[in-house]
């Protein structure tokens, strides 16, 4: 590494910094949902290493809970993580220079926070040869926030009383989580048909009821805001 | 398959399934822009993904309707929706939801 490279990732380490303010409770959080939910304590630890995903790691304990199959909680961490190919796509002219480990490591460690930063930051077009350092410093940054937060909360999870059900903070962190995502009225009709038909269909075998509830979700959002913007067009 | 041994088959298959859909443009490299139909898919899935795992588990306890003042998770998330809409804090909402579950479960006697 030269100078410029060491610089790079320190300021990328120092911009995301205010960023932990905000995930090291959640990591705690998380950390102690995963192990009331059943895992036992290295599972936690290696979901969180392994996965490194906050919000699918807490939307699939409500599930883990109810013994849903396999399948549902993996197409359920898919739909959580549709965000990611959203970042995938805006991130990859960025890097498209890069050797494939690079590009493999900066997949993997992509977080939230650090990609709003980023994204801010810089334009594709900007031949800035060292802004992956950046990116790299701040999601190093996150990493071991995040690691380290939940690591807390497993080891404390353990010690707390199962009636308790501090699992059901899994849930609140999720309604934590959903409220920023509201940002227009077509997902806000979109959530409430997704949870609507999500309650209605939940007796369905494989809890087909949750994907029967984002399907609709999805298609009744899409329908508000072909319906605005056909309004905005006529007025 | 023993509950140990579905966590880790589990843990391995989110583990392969978050790093795919980060990955996904990166590492191939590509230059795609994405279609705003499908950005719109992309963005309004995730929130109806999130809610309709939210709702059953409040409203719902084991696979019965359970819309009642007296069930601690109903109560409980309601507030943390009112606290999430107001503040917009993580920490906020899960303590107040935490502790109105908690009083809830109590009165309740569960």
């Amino acid at each position: 590494m030269n100078d410029e490279q060491v610089s790079a990732l320190r300021q990328g380490g120092f911009a995301s910094v205010s960023l932990l303010v905000g995930m090291v409770p959640w990591g705690i959080v998380a950390g102690v949902a995963m192990v009331s939910a059943g895992l036992t304590q290295a599972q936690a630890v290696a979901m969180s290493v392994l996965v490194f995903a906050g919000s699918a790691q807490l939307a699939v304990l409500p599930l883990l809970i109810i013994k849903a199959p396999l399948w549902v909680v993996l197409a359920t961490t898919l739909v959580v993580n549709l965000r990611y190919v959203i970042y995938s796509a805006v991130l990859a002219p960025h890097f498209g220079h890069l050797s494939r480990p690079w590009r493999g490591l900066l997949s993997y460690i992509t977080v939230d926070g650090v990609f709003a930063l980023f994204a801010a930051r810089f334009r594709p077009e900007d031949a800035d040869p060292h802004k992956h350092w950046f990116f790299l410093g701040g999601s190093l940054v996150m990493w071991c926030g995040w690691q380290a937060s939940t690591a807390i909360g497993v080891f404390a999870g353990a010690m707390i009383p199962k009636e308790w059900s501090l699992e059901f903070a899994s849930t609140l962190g999720l309604i934590a989580l959903v409220m920023p995502l509201l940002f227009d009225r077509a997902v806000v009709w979109g959530a409430l048909a997704a949870g609507g038909v999500a309650l209605a269909a939940a007796g369905l075998p494989l809890n087909l009821g949750l994907l029967a509830g984002i399907g609709a979700g999805v298609a009744v959002g899409l329908a508000v805001a072909r319906f605005g913007q056909t309004k905005a067009v006529r007025g | 398959m023993g509950e140990v041994a579905f966590g880790w088959v589990l843990i391995a298959g989110m583990a392969v399934v978050a790093f795919l859909a980060r990955a996904v443009f990166i590492l191939p490299g590509s230059r795609l822009r994405l279609p705003p139909t499908a950005e719109r898919v992309l963005r309004y899935a995730p929130a109806a993904a999130l809610v309709a795992i939210i709702v059953p588990d409040l409203a719902l306890a084991h696979g019965a309707w359970a819309v009642s003042i007296d069930n601690p998770r109903l109560v409980g998330g309601l507030v943390a929706f009112a606290i999430a809409a107001a503040t917009r804090s993580i920490l906020l909402t899960i303590a107040g939801g935490m502790a109105v579950f908690t009083v809830v479960r109590i009165l309740a006697g569960g």
